[in-house]
């Protein structure tokens, strides 16, 4: 879609020689453009939720809503929360995540099946000989962990910074080998680097309600809604890293809570090769990044687009075009 | 929460405790009522949107905690010796007595609860009657003010009808099997104080010391207490739950909670929430009530019988 706005925003330019934007700046505008649009959602949410309540909004095609919370599910993200490294596994703080535009939700998992260390790396298992603490399934005893228990690899594969990774267990193969539903505990390495896992029982999770700063301590001094681990909280702490400080204390183990959250758009870039000094747009360049905003906002981001050039190369008229644009698109929206 | 098989419901998997799960469908756990509320009645659609869970928790505990102290029958009951301070220590999770016995001899006698006070702290004092200070300039105590000396050691008299009671001594009467009888017929008593005619032993509350003090015919005697507690499972919120029965009227207390301590709402529907809310509890205790036909049967039997 980028090169198409692209063309798109020269097209309009070029018309009456107003001038031109250089990839560089079309990149910048397309970021600003595209956040102005990603925000622009939970604006329209709230007002179609408002719209709903006043029943001036229906069902089957007329459910803007519905296609409203499409367009942000593109951008909702689940993941492990990682804890600073000087507290791992002893205090309850978790690291947000660094792409984070929204917490949704964060989820705790109460209960730990088994815990270890992977010793062989088999694609697709979890192997732990060590332990041998699995359980198959016999006549009147249940396999362990049951099908759909939640496995996290707690230690980075990647970069440290890396989400940590999560599959299901889709089989147990014997008393030291799971089936995975993906393969998390590969590493490559030679030789293999034993990972560290944790296995929750997949039911029963438990959602972790953010409470405001001012409200903590008080909530914490209650007797009947003090903390639990059935109903823990969390405040979000704010520094050089933000964090979620998460209670009641004794949840403090890496990989015990899920954040749900809504990420940042990317950064969209239009890549190039030059061609005897023309830039010609290649999506096969490494760094190429389309827009991640749905097709149907194409027209907004021409519009926006058209307003910063405009702005840029101090033609009114292109701004008044761009804004005129964008107006009537809000209009007929509503 | 899932339904359990019979499997799990008779032995609870095989795990100890097996009867963890017996008569467990008959109660809603509170989990399940937070999650439930939170699901359905909390939503951009309904009347209470954005509220925190946390309050939600909050009231669906209230409620239970007064369901427990009078709509629910769940009474409990502790059984222990009373101690040579003629004490019994009130349970962890006591809120209010029902009914306080003495089991002796096979049989379950109700105590009376005594008018007069059984219990005093007394502070030292000399002779001129100062009272006495340590160096400290804390208030000096006896263990046991002269009150409960003279009751513990059975010289405090009673003015119940039983042995500590002054008005036996020297009556002609009846020992058998440790208890004694008196035989009006032969001193009969006019203008008898009903509220003091029992011959059983006596006790009061002392809410604030958390004991119930007896008199000292209850010495090393067994002791049961009826209580009700409040529901909250000593903290263990896994362990909350309600009778079904109930269900409808705590989400309904729930609601009404919230809407009448909000912004905005409009006084009708804080009035309607309300009357749903009472008519829910009127409808559930007359449901748990359990009037059975064949027991009022046969106490109505009786309405024939002679009377000497």
């Amino acid at each position: 879609m980028i090169d198409e706005v692209y063309s798109t925003v020269l097209s309009v330019l070029n018309k009456n020689n107003y001038g031109y934007v250089t990839p560089a700046d079309f990149n910048l505008f397309a970021t600003q453009a595209q956040l102005s649009i990603f925000e622009d959602f939970f604006y329209s949410y709230n007002h179609q939720i408002n719209k709903e309540n006043m029943r001036q909004s229906g069902i089957g095609y007329a459910d803007i809503k519905s296609g409203i919370e499409q367009d942000i599910a593109i951008f909702a993200k689940t993941q492990v929360l990682d804890q600073p490294a000087s507290t791992t596994n002893t205090a309850n703080l978790y690291n947000l995540p660094l792409d984070y535009y929204f917490v949704n939700k964060l989820y705790f998992y109460p209960t730990l099946l088994y815990s270890g260390t992977t010793t062989a790396e088999v694609a697709g298992k979890l192997v732990d000989t060590t332990l041998n603490q699995f359980v198959i399934t016999a006549p009147g005893i249940p396999e362990s962990p049951p099908v759909g228990s939640i496995v996290v690899n707690t230690s980075p594969i990647g970069a440290p910074t890396d989400p940590m990774l999560t599959a299901y267990v889709t089989a147990v193969d014997s008393v030291s080998e799971l089936s995975l539903s993906a393969d998390i505990m590969s590493t490559g390495a030679i030789p293999y680097v034993g990972q560290d896992y944790r296995i929750y029982d997949a039911n029963n999770i438990v959602e972790v309600e953010k409470v405001s700063q001012y409200k903590i301590f008080n909530l914490t001094s209650s007797q009947l809604t003090a903390p639990t681990r059935t109903y823990p909280a969390y405040v979000l702490s704010e520094g050089v890293s933000e964090t979620a400080t998460v209670y009641p204390s004794t949840i403090n183990k890496k990989g015990d809570v899920i954040c749900q959250y809504i990420r940042y758009p990317k950064t969209p870039k239009w890549t190039y090769n030059l061609v005897a000094s023309t830039p010609i747009f290649n999506a096969s360049a490494p760094d190429y990044q389309d827009f991640e905003v749905p097709e149907d906002n194409q027209v907004d981001l021409i519009s926006l687009i058209l307003q910063y050039s405009g702005m840029s190369i101090r033609e009114v008229e292109i701004y008044k075009f761009g804004a005129t644009q964008d107006m009537n698109e809000t209009q007929s929206e509503e | 929460m899932t339904y359990l098989s019979q499997f799990q419901y008779y032995t609870n998997s095989g795990t100890i405790p097996t009867d963890e799960n017996w008569g467990s469908y008959q109660y809603v756990k509170l989990q399940d009522i937070v999650n439930n509320f939170m699901l359905m009645y909390n939503d951009n659609h309904n009347i209470i949107n954005n509220e925190e869970r946390y309050k939600v928790l909050f009231h669906a505990k209230r409620a239970i905690q007064e369901l427990n102290y009078d709509a629910f029958k769940e009474i409990k009951a502790l059984q222990l010796t009373v101690d040579v301070a003629l004490r019994f220590i009130l349970p962890s999770d006591y809120v209010n007595w029902v009914r306080i016995s003495l089991y002796k001899d096979g049989y379950i006698r109700p105590l009376t609860e005594n008018i007069q006070v059984a219990s005093a702290h007394e502070y030292l004092q000399d002779d001129t009657g100062k009272i006495l200070f340590s160096q400290n300039g804390e208030i000096l105590m006896p263990q046991y003010s002269g009150l409960d000396h003279d009751r513990i050691m059975g010289s405090k008299k009673s003015i119940y009808l039983n042995k500590n009671n002054p008005m036996f001594n020297g009556v002609y009467g009846y020992c058998c099997d440790g208890a004694w009888y008196f035989d009006y017929h032969s001193r009969a008593r006019f203008g008898l104080n009903t509220e003091t005619a029992n011959a059983n032993p006596t006790f009061t509350i002392d809410k604030q010391a958390g004991v119930i003090n007896f008199d000292s015919t209850m010495a090393n005697e067994e002791c049961i207490l009826e209580y009700v507690s409040d529901g909250m499972a000593n903290g263990n919120d896994g362990e909350v739950s309600v009778n079904k029965l109930f269900e409808e009227f705590v989400y309904a207390y729930i609601r009404y909670a919230i809407i009448s301590s909000r912004l905005g709402v409009q006084e009708y529907i804080v009035s309607r929430a309300r009357k749903e809310k009472s008519a829910l509890l009127r409808n559930a205790k007359i449901r748990i009530s359990n009037i059975h036909p064949g027991r009022l049967l046969m106490n109505l039997r009786g309405r024939d019988k002679w009377i000497k």
